[in-house]
């Protein structure tokens, strides 16, 4: 890999990206040495045989009815292996919402590997203002579609949500044939004072899909946002979700369902920076465990200093459904401030016999009644999507995959 | 025509033997009461009658309808028409009760070889059987149980056993932790299911609800098996004598 970056480094133009590359270069690809990546071995989605490269223009054919099974709403942005595809997207025109395809890249030199990589290689992202006092009762959805790639995706977002405006996004991964694919999409959202913001991330795309996510939130005063995290199905998933909440009287809301079989692996990070007084932050990531798979939770919430008044609420549930599977889980709480109410905590499960035997009596049976119960576990995350459509189409897409019919 | 008939069912939980030669045979159309001090295996004989893990059954026979009821999973056995509603129903957050209600009515409708119920013919059924039991409309969207007082889980049990219309139900001390209106509400439930189809076995601790749910026979239960058994006047004169009266009977 490292190889590979020195390989491509003469060919970059831009000074930031090469610094980038020169930077992750230096970092080194991620080991299971680092703290970060204790549980996560990011090798095992290199040997897949991805490389780094910068992806061509040359537009791979994707049927636009393709795009309708997936989409609930009329606005959709859509990438092909890594570049926006124009006759796929459409976009419902809003004087106050200014929407364009750029890489979006800057001057970057953390110590992050996979944010270094974005930075150099991003070709592409969305880059979205939404105006102020704008009310978008339209889902905007963003499709990250990958064909028949060996190259990395690296997609760069920037998400800028003006005073007072309201506004629902989603993002999907798709494989539309089956080959693996490896997508590194960084994400960085800019949410002014008294605005009110859902994301949904669902990340559906099948076990052959990789992803890696980092998504950086900065909010003002009196918004609130919320981040719903759906990992259904995948190979290796790695979500960084990270919370500056700026603004007093802001609320950040993060919510997450994973549900895991075979030799899935999903690891989520989160942290929220309250960095002023009077805030609240909510967090609930559920997650269900079946055959050999790995659950990954590290959820940190920072209270500075200047950060009294602050409400932080941090729960991570687990229902274990095999012998073989595992979650790590690990919920931390770093408080500065002393006028503070802040919990935390963790739990792992498996399913009540007393709720299986009940459901039994009544003429279910197990393995309906197992489904249910599971069932019963995931949908309080569902019902925290706000777009009945997207909602509904989750709800069918669990019960689905946990084989019951409601 | 015989319904269930138990033969000297031995029992036992955690290698303790808890039925010790229960025998009992009941006909359509018939409200047996089963009376008893604590512990003396009221519940485990419906747990084991349901089919309930973690008992052992070590001697004796079950027949339900001529068939082996003991080698049935819990769910083939309410799919044969044995219901049990619960003392202490359990809730599952999650699931409303019009989905766990069609998820039963189907999978016994599927045991029989039948289709999925019609969603509006399933709707009907509900409202219908709410009636029964005097449930408000927001029950069908509430999750099982969940949050629910004492007299509505129980309740709900009854409703529960509306819809699926079983051949016997029994029903463990239904009757516990309910104020005078709704054990009215649950016996006139149970009342009007009645028919000369079904027959109900009923434990209880007091004899109070056998007021409202007149028994054809009453019997004594005491330390895992039956020590005496007459009409409805034997729960009366239990009432006025105590437990200790049935303790002597065992002994003699």
């Amino acid at each position: 890999m490292i190889n590979e970056l020195e390989n491509i480094l003469p060919s970059v133009k831009n000074d930031h990206q090469k610094a980038s590359l020169q930077n992750a270069i230096a970092i080194g690809v991620p080991s299971m040495k680092h703290e970060e990546w204790k549980y996560t071995y990011y090798n095992k989605i290199l040997q897949q045989g991805f490389t780094p490269a910068f992806v061509d223009d040359q537009q791979p054919s994707v049927e636009k009815e393709f795009i309708d099974e997936y989409a609930v709403s009329e606005n959709r942005i859509v990438f092909v292996n890594g570049v926006f595809h124009n006759e796929l997207s459409q976009f419902n025109s809003h004087p106050k919402i200014n929407f364009w395809n750029s890489n979006n890249i800057s001057e970057s030199s953390t110590k992050d590997f996979l944010l270094e990589l974005n930075n150099a290689l991003a070709t592409d992202g969305v880059f979205l203002e939404i105006g102020d006092h704008v009310v978008s009762e339209e889902l905007i959805e963003i499709f990250y579609i990958h064909t028949n790639s060996s190259a990395i995706v690296n997609l760069r977002n920037k998400i800028k949500v003006g005073k007072n405006a309201q506004v629902k996004l989603a993002e999907y991964y798709i494989n539309y044939d089956a080959n693996p694919a490896y997508s590194n999409i960084v994400t960085e959202i800019e949410i002014a004072q008294d605005a009110i913001v859902e994301l949904d991330k669902i990340q559906d795309a099948g076990n052959l899909f990789n992803i890696t996510d980092n998504t950086f939130v900065k909010q003002d005063r009196n918004s609130v946002v919320t981040v719903n995290t759906f990992s259904l199905t995948g190979g290796i998933t790695r979500n960084v979700l990270q919370f500056d909440v700026n603004g007093e009287h802001a609320t950040a809301n993060m919510n997450g369902l994973y549900l895991l079989e075979n030799e899935e692996h999903v690891d989520n990070r989160t942290l929220v920076n309250h960095n002023v007084a009077n805030c609240e932050s909510h967090e609930l990531y559920k997650g269900i465990l079946g055959g050999k798979s790995t659950g990954v939770f590290n959820g940190k919430i920072i209270v500075k200093q200047p950060a009294q008044k602050t409400n932080a609420f941090q729960s991570n549930r687990n229902l274990l459904l095999s012998n073989d599977a595992n979650i790590y889980t690990k919920p931390q709480l770093e408080i500065f401030a002393d006028d503070v109410k802040c919990s935390h905590g963790a739990t792992s499960s498996q399913i009540e016999d007393s709720e299986l035997f009940y459901l039994q009596a009544r003429g279910i049976g197990k393995e309906v009644a197992r489904g249910l119960l599971v069932y019963a576990f995931a949908a309080e995350m569902v019902e925290r999507v706000k777009n009945e459509k997207l909602r509904n189409k989750l709800q069918s897409r669990i019960a689905e995959l946990l084989k019951i019919e409601l | 025509m015989t319904m269930l008939k138990i033969n000297n069912l031995h029992a036992s939980i955690d290698g303790k033997e808890i039925l010790k030669g229960f025998t009992l045979t009941v006909n359509a159309g018939e409200v047996h009461a089963i009376m008893g001090p604590n512990g003396t295996g009221k519940s485990t004989l419906a747990a084991v009658l349901t089919g309930k893990d973690g008992y052992e059954v070590t001697q004796g026979t079950v027949e339900f309808d001529g068939k082996n009821l003991l080698e049935l999973e819990p769910d083939e056995r309410a799919q044969q028409g044995v219901f049990l509603a619960f003392q202490y129903p359990v809730e599952i957050p999650g699931v409303s009760n019009a989905n766990f209600l069609k998820a039963a009515v189907n999978e016994i409708r599927k045991s029989k070889g039948q289709d999925n119920i019609a969603p509006n013919e399933f709707l009907k059924l509900m409202r219908e059987k709410m009636e029964l039991v005097e449930m408000s409309k927001d029950f069908i969207s509430r999750s099982v149980n969940q949050g629910f007082s004492g007299g509505e889980k129980k309740r709900n049990e009854i409703f529960q056993m509306a819809m699926l219309d079983p051949k016997l139900a029994i029903l463990d001390e239904t009757d516990s932790g309910l104020d005078i209106d709704a054990l009215r509400i649950v016996a006139n439930g149970v009342n009007k299911l009645r028919t000369k189809d079904n027959a109900f076995v009923v434990i209880t601790h007091y004899q109070r609800l056998l007021d409202y749910i007149v028994p054809d026979f009453v019997h004594v239960m005491y330390n895992g098996q039956i020590v005496k058994s007459g009409d409805k006047s034997l729960a009366l004169e239990l009432e006025e004598k105590g437990y200790d009266w049935v303790k002597e009977l065992e002994i003699v």
